[in-house]
């Protein structure tokens, strides 16, 4: 197990460090440090104090080689420092990312822990019900529903759900955020159906087929002879021999959970991560991208080999070697 | 079952009050105005913030020594913390000093720095030196102030770099006394004052930088503001809502009594004004501000903000892109926006689009003579910038018939550039006279080969680009987009390898110098790296410029300006195209409203109707029960039949 351990965190390693490289190069393919002076300071700023901004931040050093001093180049900067979890300040700003990111880390799991737990309760009571209606009308709609529900972009369900839950049903506030506990539902209820809503659609396809697969098994049909009652077919051994599946979809979407989600937190205004995300990329603010991309990847690949993991919990022939 | 539905629907809307309302607290007993910021705000440190929605808050919480009076146009400085707008003093060598006197007895507003250097204080009095202080600031490199350049023109300010280890200050910034402050300019710069009523120069306290250094769980002096202004800040997230509030500690609010210009609702405004309601009697000469608290709400999405504009919660907005035929029709209100109450309030910025040529081209620029000037007159003739307007700005443009928009002394508004009246015949004509017959070059045989630089490599930009290429095609003349990114388009200004291209400029401070310097020789593009990018050097236009800078908007000015405008006019190095106009929407309950191209401090003067407010709010935002009801209906009556039939098939 442990070597099995060694080798899945030296391949993540690898990866992790190939995703920073690739931003690295895609990143100055596309910008300047000139691009990000003007970006911070604004188009006005003349030349002079455009070049103080880029000696101040520390870009005016050769990006990647540099012969008189190899060491001290952009790309061996960018390294060192996010491989020592040494963030930094924000370019387009000056403050402290580390000060960002425990700021916005609250707003965004505000919105993303109660959906990934109300997303997957409800995509799997409702999987494991049209499963169990397999072969109905009720399961036919449920295919209608649900591919209809996948087409469908994400902007349109927020466009829509803005227009008729917030301006033409007046339910809810359109947008905004207030970290109060007694009116921070109000401002969420939209983001939080709108976020249910669009991923059920994939989600019920998905399970749905894991659990009529199952269904379709020897052990059940076992359990039935003897006497066993649906509903506990579906939710003791089904469900229980569908986890392999189910985690894997799941383990992998938690790291998306810190990351925030970027389309939902800009048009509500909540400011969390992905809204972080979203100001970094705007702003050509290279330091700000470069840790959120570094820890997107960091936890993506810890996920992954946390499944792994999981996998031996719930299927005890499951090895690691 | 009604019963039991109803009371779901009504906990799932109570949570924390019903319906779509924003704002958990009443607002309806406290005046507050409430307005959307396009993003999170980077920095509120007044010597280097240089973005609107930055300067909607730091130039309500820090005071100037000057400011702009709120109706006048043209725009009129007045004197804020400063006793009077100094006049300028000639002194030997062309250098020239100004004298502020600042009011005595101003305080900062409350803040715990204070305290931290003087035991007990929880403010002081606002004094010389924090003027001088906040220059040195915009002077040190290590803040980066993007407007030090201007600045240079202080004596001593360039050399301040080097002082600043010995604890010098800057030798033409003189501290004469608690409230005297003196300046000198190694030459003459009479604009230097419109300086002072931005907050680039606002006093700012030393302990407040000193204090907020990021340390041991303080602020940010950057997030951090501490000013004399007529608000302080009262809760700051600058990703999510920023609060005014009122400052008691405001010259204006502790006295009254002073009448001061900049703390009272004027008088007088520009024609028009009383008819428009800017001059209500209930206001004039009223101590200001009228509003308890200012209430900004970042929203980065267009939509959103709009919508909740209709629905009443925020009190202002621009049109967004997707809406505007609803909104607007034949440039007025729609009947469906103006039965709400709305105002439709049209300004015209401070600013000028245009089509530049480098004058420096062979074809195209000055080496090309005769030649050159009458391709490039007959090009102008060819763009119809009402009708790009109308296709790419919903109309909102003043067409531009020299660099000066109106609102700039020396905009006059009958003058007709003749180069400026579409007319395909006469450009026709130009373009035989230069010796291109149809635009066709005689030396290869083929149409006369262009190319527009353009900055923008957006598909947007390229199609703005096509409509001035497809006009010029109309005369014959082959003119190539070569799109790339900004930095790449720069370089080429730069290097003086550009041939046509289009650009904009907003002023700084309501000045004709601030336009006209975009012609002036000495601050050609590629020899300067100055603003002028389009290289034009006209000895004659060069001489007019520096005469006209330093005078006062007199006869003899206007003179200047007009024969300089009539050597653009002849020259044409530039296609003026429009002077851009924002259209506001604002609710009725809005009062003295007045939208200005600069940004300056408007919040003191604003008032709103609160009752009216809320009234009209209710009666917009209802909640719409029944579709719940409707929605619980229908998952019953699709969902159970289905179960019984199935359970019943089984048995």
């Amino acid at each position: 197990v442990l070597a099995y351990l060694v080798r899945r965190l030296a391949y993540g390693a690898v990866t992790v460090l190939g995703v920073l490289l690739l931003l690295f190069f895609l990143f100055f393919l596309y910008t300047t440090p000139e691009d990000m002076a003007r970006r911070a300071l604004g188009d006005k700023t003349p030349p002079e104090v455009i070049q103080t901004w880029i000696v101040n931040h520390g870009y005016d050093r050769p990006r990647v080689w540099n012969p008189a001093d190899p060491g001290r180049t952009l790309i061996a900067d960018h390294f060192r420092r996010m491989l020592s979890f040494d963030f930094g300040r924000s370019d387009a700003d000056d403050s402290p990312i580390l000060d960002r990111l425990r700021e916005g880390a609250i707003p965004s799991l505000t919105v993303t822990l109660p959906l990934f737990v109300a997303g997957l309760a409800v995509a799997i009571s409702v999987s494991l019900f049209v499963a169990y209606f397999r072969e109905t009308y009720i399961d036919r709609a449920g295919v209608v529903l649900c591919v209809l529900g996948m087409s469908v972009s994400i902007l349109l369900y927020i466009i829509g759900g803005q227009f008729l839950l917030g301006r033409l049903l007046r339910w809810f506030p359109i947008s905004g955020f207030d970290p109060s506990p007694v009116v921070l539902a109000r401002f969420l209820a939209i983001p939080w159906l709108i976020g249910l809503l669009s991923g059920l659609g994939g989600d019920v396809r998905f399970y749905r087929t894991v659990f009529v697969e199952e269904t379709g098994r020897d052990y059940v049909r076992t359990a039935r002879a003897k006497g066993c009652g649906d509903g506990r077919i579906m939710t003791r051994h089904v469900l229980r021999n569908a986890m392999i599946p189910i985690l894997t979809r799941v383990v992998v979407a938690i790291p998306f959970l810190f990351t925030g989600s970027l389309l939902l937190e800009s048009f509500f205004g909540i400011p969390g991560l992905g809204s972080i995300t979203v100001d970094a990329l705007h702003g050509n603010d290279f330091a700000t991208l470069r840790v959120m991309v570094f820890i997107g990847a960091l936890l993506f690949v810890l996920a992954q080999i946390a499944t792994d993991f999981a996998y031996t919990l719930v299927d005890p022939r499951v090895r690691l070697e | 079952l009604n019963r039991v539905l109803g009371a779901l629907v009504a906990a799932l809307l109570g949570l924390g009050g019903c319906g779509n309302n924003p704002y958990p607290g009443a607002d309806d007993a406290e005046k507050v105005r409430y307005k959307a910021l396009p993003g999170a705000l980077k920095t509120l440190d007044p010597a280097v913030s240089y973005v609107t929605t930055e300067h909607e808050i730091t130039a309500n919480v820090y005071e100037t020594l000057l400011g702009y009076h709120y109706l006048k146009r043209p725009y009129e400085l007045i004197p804020a913390l400063a006793l009077e707008v100094p006049r300028p003093r000639d002194l030997p060598g062309g250098r020239v000093a100004y004298r502020f006197r600042l009011r005595p007895g101003a305080l900062y507003g409350e803040d715990p720095a204070f305290g931290h250097f003087e035991p007990g204080a929880t403010t002081r009095e606002v004094v010389a030196a924090d003027v001088a202080f906040s220059l040195q600031r915009i002077a040190d490199p290590a803040v980066t102030s993007p407007v030090s350049t201007t600045f240079a023109k202080l004596e001593g300010f360039s050399e301040f770099d080097e002082q600043y280890a010995s604890a010098g200050g800057i030798s033409g910034v003189r501290v004469l006394g608690p409230h005297e402050l003196e300046i000198v300019l190694a030459e003459p710069y009479p604009q230097i004052l419109y300086w002072f009523a931005m907050p680039f120069t606002a006093p700012v306290p030393w302990e407040a930088v000193a204090f907020y250094d990021g340390q041991e769980g303080r602020d940010f002096f950057k997030d951090h503001p501490v000013g004399a202004g007529p608000f302080r800040i009262g809760y700051y997230d600058r990703r999510s809502r920023i609060s005014l509030e009122r400052n008691p500690n405001w010259y204006g609010a502790r006295h009254p009594e002073w009448k001061a210009p900049a703390a009272v609702y004027p008088a007088e405004g520009e024609p028009g004004d009383a008819a428009a309601g800017h001059l209500d009697p209930a206001y004039v000469g009223r101590p200001l501000p009228f509003l308890d608290r200012v209430e900004y709400r970042i929203e980065k999405e267009d939509i959103p903000t709009f919508n909740k504009f209709l629905q009443g919660y925020y009190d202002a907005a621009g049109i967004i892109q997707e809406s505007f035929d609803a909104i607007v029709s034949e440039g007025a209100l729609s009947p469906a926006m103006a039965a709400l109450g709305m105002k439709l309030e049209k300004s015209v910025e401070p600013s000028i689009y245009y089509l530049g040529f480098n004058m420096n081209d062979p074809t195209l620029g000055s080496p090309a003579g005769e030649r050159g000037r009458l391709l490039r007159q007959a090009m102008s003739l060819a763009v119809d910038s009402v009708e790009f307007s109308r296709v790419f700005l919903n109309g909102r443009g003043v067409p531009a018939q020299s660099l000066l928009p109106p609102g700039i002394f020396g905009y006059e508004a009958e003058y007709r550039n003749p180069f400026r009246q579409p007319d395909l015949a006469r450009a026709r004509n130009l373009l035989r006279e230069a010796g291109y017959p149809d635009g066709v070059d005689p030396k290869t045989g083929r149409p006369l080969r262009l190319s527009f630089d353009l900055g923008d490599a957006s598909s947007g930009g390229r199609l703005r680009a096509l409509f001035f290429a497809n006009a010029w095609k109309r005369l014959g003349l082959d003119v190539e987009i070569s799109a790339t990114d900004f930095n790449q388009f720069q370089d080429k200004v730069r290097r003086g390898a550009h041939q046509i291209y289009i650009w904009g400029w907003i002023a700084d401070y309501p000045d004709p110098e601030n336009f006209l310097f975009l012609l002036w020789g000495p601050m050609s593009g590629s020899k300067s790296r100055g603003p002028n990018n389009a290289n034009f050097a006209d000895p004659r236009f060069d001489t007019l410029f520096l005469e006209m800078k330093d005078r006062p908007n007199d006869a003899r000015r206007l003179e200047l300006i007009r024969e300089m405008r009539a050597i653009v006019e002849h020259e044409r190095p530039w296609i003026e195209l429009f002077h851009r106009e924002s259209y506001a929407l604002y609710h009725a309950w809005m009062r003295n409203v007045k939208p200005a191209g600069l940004s300056l401090p408007s919040a003191k003067y604003a008032d709103v109707d609160p009752a009216l407010r809320k009234r009209l709010r209710e009666e917009w935002n209802r909640p719409v029960v029944w579709p719940a009801y409707a929605i619980a209906g229908l998952v019953v009556v699709l969902v159970v039949p289905g179960i019984v039939t199935f359970l019943r098939e089984r048995q």
